[in-house]
């Protein structure tokens, strides 16, 4: 195992280069296009065996990868934003083949506007298809989670594709040191790729995602998903038990950062998590119990390890880099749902932030674990907090003046 | 821990000297983030990239907000982006400026609380792998060895040649900044109590025109200075000048070269991005490509 | 073309419609000829825009264009188009007046324009929407880091590839296929050859395609100051063939009697350089000049 300085994008290339991938259908899309172009290099030079398509349309990416995976090969490939929602008829398509295989999301906001920065709308899309979700709050973990997907993907009691996503900018661009695993080494964590029930051949006939046409059967095929979905839960355990006996490093569902007596608890997913560390770093410091719950899966939900870390804990802050218009944000639902009717459940508090990439402030943190203070000690639970400030729409009052009241062409009634 | 900043054009190599000076530091056995920052800008445009190193693995992410050094590779981006550039200086911080001007006159105009130091350098293409040269001695606790190694590594996939440039440019740089190496210190970090609260708002629900990304009026992009992308300007001479009134202005992109009447053509500044089709198309070659001011000697 | 009111240079439009201030790359030829067309459309006309390097044209507040935008996606703009036509043809029905009327524009790359904007272009074609389809065809996904696209010539190297071995789609034949009212090839540097074929479509209804090679300093690797004079190497070697279609024919607007080889034209970007240095790739070189030959040898309307 040898230390290098890695964008999140190239720990993502090297991930699909280390397990091995068969093949890789890919088409570009900012800022996930350096992964392919990186796979793209290595395979056309021959350091990589294996194959890169590229496709007219993430639509064709996402066909392309689900019926390869039913035809026998491991199969990698990456989208982002945009890309991810043209994909989703597919999306939703493919857990229900029982094929397994690996798709990173680089999370960008979605259209309209355009944005090429950061959030979590575009993966949270997806929540609802089948697909697993790994999210990532480093460039090494990013490296890790998709050897871990392959794992988990292709477990005889799960067979279902795994969403690896990583934070557009924040990970994509940003290069930190990351412990990149031998090839042998690998191999002892992921073995070659067993197709088990999935092969088109001359001599075995097979017709794969047929119609059901009766609710029974639907209902049946749909159910079976799901428990599929719940088994990654222990199956993710049993893995990542495995990965730290090979590697060294250990991952658990929910990363648990200074819970010890903490009765505010910030709940974040994806790489603005550690943000919040060296918020609750500097709060510990002035002696407030705050901790930091990320869970790294979010299909299958882990809802008896949040209940677990949560229950009797005054406060849980919860900071959804999404929004949900008309209801607010995703994670916040969820916990609430996980929460609900239980007598020492915390107070749930919602900040929604960090959309298009716009940061949070550690004074920002600070201000949420102070909201959450007067929240235990008054007992009140303040509305959800949509995280702006005067200075943010003083700047966007000028846009709009630019917008709206520049001087009409000539002739028009004004 | 350090936090480092650099301020460029798209194409003077900020990416590039961020990840040299990461690379340094990580040799040094320091934990490293370094990153670019871009938008929608090309060629030309202000770009950003930074670095952090520390001894402990480092959670802060995204933009740098309070620096301990803020590198700018090319003294006329004060004049385009010098609130983004100078966002965060403090006392402690240093500035340094690559350009002409003397480290006096800047510390006057700007009027930082930072200490201004300026490095002239007369190689404006590679100028990124310069400023990581000189940010590597202004940081100290970099070995020469650290910073040689980086440019090896990061310059690499260039070929030689870029890497034996790269280390003449980076050496330059290393002496310039002799007097001063070792004067970038690492901010204390300010404890809870010391942040102000955000001023948070309850965002109003606006009339719906306004709601929308949408843009009632045109021509609008006239009051952005793409002009201040350049970097070679096109100077016509109206002596040579043919008049034929067509070539130049047909041929601009940016619609930034207009022709009156009686076929005198006129460069708005304000919007060439310094192309040069203009120069290679005009047939008597009555326009030629002068430096900016102030980028290149 | 004898009834084109650009019988000479001097007719060129003078007036500029597309303001400066935009994110395009110094040297842009895509902007290039966008300028080009519009200067010729005028104001009243919506562009339509598929993802590619034009997504940015409009950016909050700031838009150069004196007429009308809409961003839709990278796949549907012909759909878009569709959808904005429809709406002015009821519009107009009930009492809107003429001169409200908006050319509808599609502006898309070529990364759209044959990949995954094919099938709703193809579909808007076939139902005769009354639209113009501008392209400008860098021959990759410029915005993205000039990954090769359908239209990426052979022998280029791209982002994903050192030296693409198959041809370039040709969308001027995938277009006349479904017959359309018009069609053209344009280029930058032939100013009053885009000229004519600009008014030209403007006059028609129906799906029209305009055409227009977009040398690209960033993704071709060539300074920027050469937009034009590669533009005109494409030309003058015979690779970029200006031709128009209309009435079921093909004709041919600029036919380059004494053809450049086309090494003229691959040897000043960097984009070709593997096929020069660090020896010079004769086989290479014969194959794209042999169909550069064959193409012009099958052409008898010039």
């Amino acid at each position: 195992m040898t230390r290098h300085l890695l964008s999140g994008n190239a720990a993502a290339a090297w991930g699909a280069r280390l397990a091995r991938a068969d093949y890789v259908p890919a088409f570009p899309i900012t800022p996930q296009t350096e992964i392919i172009e990186t796979l793209a290099g290595w395979i056309e030079s021959g350091a990589m065996p294996g194959r890169l398509t590229l496709l007219e349309s993430e639509h064709s990416m996402l066909t392309a990868a689900c019926a390869a995976a039913v035809t026998g090969v491991r199969v990698f490939t990456a989208t982002s934003s945009q890309g991810l929602l043209y994909a989703l008829e597919m999306i939703y398509a493919a857990p229900g083949l029982r094929a397994p295989f690996v798709l990173v999301n680089v999370s960008r906001g979605v259209q309209t506007p355009v944005t090429l920065e950061p959030d979590h709308t575009d993966v949270l899309a997806a929540r609802d298809s089948g697909f697993l979700q790994l999210h990532c709050a480093t460039c090494q973990e990013v490296l890790d989670s998709i050897l871990i997907a392959y794992r988990l993907a292709e477990h005889p009691d799960i067979r279902l594709p795994v969403l690896v996503n990583l934070d557009g900018f924040y990970l994509s661009f940003t290069r930190e040191p990351v412990l990149l695993p031998s090839v042998e080494q690998t191999a002892r964590f992921l073995p070659p790729f067993a197709p088990e029930h999935l092969r088109f051949r001359a001599d075995q006939p097979v017709a794969e995602g047929a119609a059901v046409l009766g609710s029974a059967a639907y209902s049946y095929f749909r159910y079976q998903s799901h428990l599929a979905a719940l088994a990654a839960l222990p199956a993710f355990e049993a893995i990542c038990a495995e990965f730290d006996t090979v590697f060294g490093r250990s991952y658990s569902i929910v990363e648990a950062y200074r819970m010890e007596d903490a009765d505010n608890v910030f709940l974040m997913i994806g790489s603005f998590a550690t943000k919040a560390k060296v918020a609750v770093d500097r709060l510990r410091d002035a002696g407030r119990r705050v901790g930091l719950l990320r869970p790294r899966l979010t299909r299958p939900w882990p809802e008896a390890g949040l209940q677990r870390w949560l229950l009797g804990r005054r406060t849980v802050m919860v900071v959804d880099q999404n929004l949900s218009m008309g209801k607010g944000g995703v994670l916040a639902t969820e916990l609430a749902s996980s929460l609900y009717g239980r007598p020492d459940a915390p107070r749930l508090l919602s900040f929604i932030g960090g959309l298009g990439g716009r940061d949070i402030g550690v004074e920002e943190f600070h201000e949420m674990a102070a909201i959450a203070q007067r929240s235990a000690d008054t007992g009140a639970t303040p509305p959800p907090r949509l995280l702006y400030t005067a200075d943010e729409l003083r700047e966007v009052r000028k846009l709009q003046a630019i917008a709206h009241n520049a001087p009409r062409r000539a002739g028009e009634p004004s | 821990m350090f936090r480092i900043r650099f301020h460029g054009r798209g194409g003077q190599g900020m990416k590039t000297a961020s990840r040299i000076l990461g690379s340094a530091f990580f040799h040094a056995g320091y934990e490293v983030q370094d990153a670019p920052h871009y938008g929608a800008e090309r060629r030309g445009a202000p770009v950003s990239a930074y670095v952090r190193a520390d001894r402990r693995p480092i959670d802060e992410r995204g933009i740098i907000r309070c620096p301990d050094l803020v590198v700018v590779a090319d003294e006329s981006l004060l004049a385009i982006a010098a609130r983004s550039i100078l966002a965060g200086i403090d006392r402690h911080s240093i500035l340094l400026i690559v350009g002409h001007e003397a480290a006096m006159v800047w510390q006057e105009r700007l009027n930082v609380p930072g200490t201004v130091l300026t490095l002239p350098t007369d190689a404006p293409r590679f100028s990124g792998v310069a400023c990581a040269g000189a940010a590597a001695r202004l940081v100290g606790a970099l070995g020469h060895d650290a910073m040689t190694e980086a440019i090896g590594a990061e310059l690499a996939g260039f070929g030689d040649k870029a890497v034996a440039e790269g280390l003449t440019l980076a050496e330059a740089a290393w002496q310039a900044m002799a007097p001063h190496a070792g004067c970038v210190s690492e901010a204390d970090e300010l404890p809870a109590s010391r942040h102000a609260p955000p001023e948070w708002i309850d965002l109003p629900a606006d009339p719906v025109d306004a709601a929308t990304p949408a843009i009632h009026a045109g021509a609008t992009s006239a009051a952005l200075n793409t002009g201040l992308w350049r970097t070679l300007r096109p100077v016509i001479d109206h002596e040579r000048c043919n008049r034929c009134w067509w070539i130049c202005s047909e041929f601009c992109p940016d619609s930034a070269i207009t022709v009156a009447a009686d076929g005198t053509p006129q460069i708005d500044y304000e919007h060439c991005k310094g192309c040069l089709i203009c120069v290679a198309q005009c047939p008597p070659h009555a326009i030629r490509a002068v430096p900016e001011q102030g980028v290149t000697p | 073309m004898t009834d084109s009111s650009f019988a000479h240079l001097k007719n060129l439009p003078k007036a500029r419609q597309l303001a400066g201030g935009t994110p395009m790359c110094a040297g842009c030829g895509g902007l290039q000829v966008l300028h080009q067309v519009l200067d010729i459309l005028g104001e009243n006309t919506v562009l339509i825009n598929a993802a590619g390097c034009m997504t940015l044209l409009a950016n909050y507040p700031y838009t150069p264009l004196r007429g009308s935008w809409l961003y839709t996606a990278m796949a549907s703009a012909p759909a878009g188009a569709q959808g904005v036509r429809d709406a002015l043809d009821i519009l107009l029905e009930r009492g809107l007046p003429k001169e409200q009327d908006l050319t509808v524009v599609v502006l898309s790359g070529d990364g759209a324009a044959g990949g995954i904007g094919l099938s709703a272009a193809s579909a808007a074609i076939e139902r005769g929407l009354d639209f113009i389809y501008l392209v400008y065809d860098n021959e990759g996904y410029g915005n993205t880091g000039q990954q090769q696209s359908a239209s990426t010539p052979h022998g280029a190297r791209t982002a994903t590839c050192r030296d693409l071995r198959r041809w370039k789609k040709d969308l001027f034949a995938i277009w006349t296929a479904h017959l359309p009212t018009y069609a053209a090839t344009l280029i930058g540097c032939e100013p009053l050859d885009l000229a004519r074929k600009v008014e030209k479509a403007a006059t028609m209804k129906g799906p029209r395609l305009l055409l227009a090679l977009a040398p690209c300093p960033t993704g071709w690797d060539f300074d920027p100051a050469e937009t034009t004079e590669i533009g005109r190497l494409a030309v003058r070697s015979g690779i970029w063939p200006l031709k128009e279609y209309a009435d079921g024919r093909v004709t041919h607007t600029r036919a380059p009697h004494d053809r450049l080889p086309v090494e003229d034209y691959l040897s000043r970007q960097g984009r070709f350089r593997h096929l020069f240095e660090p020896q010079r790739d004769a086989v290479q070189l014969g194959e794209i000049q042999a169909a550069v030959d064959t193409y012009w040898n099958e052409i008898r309307d010039y």
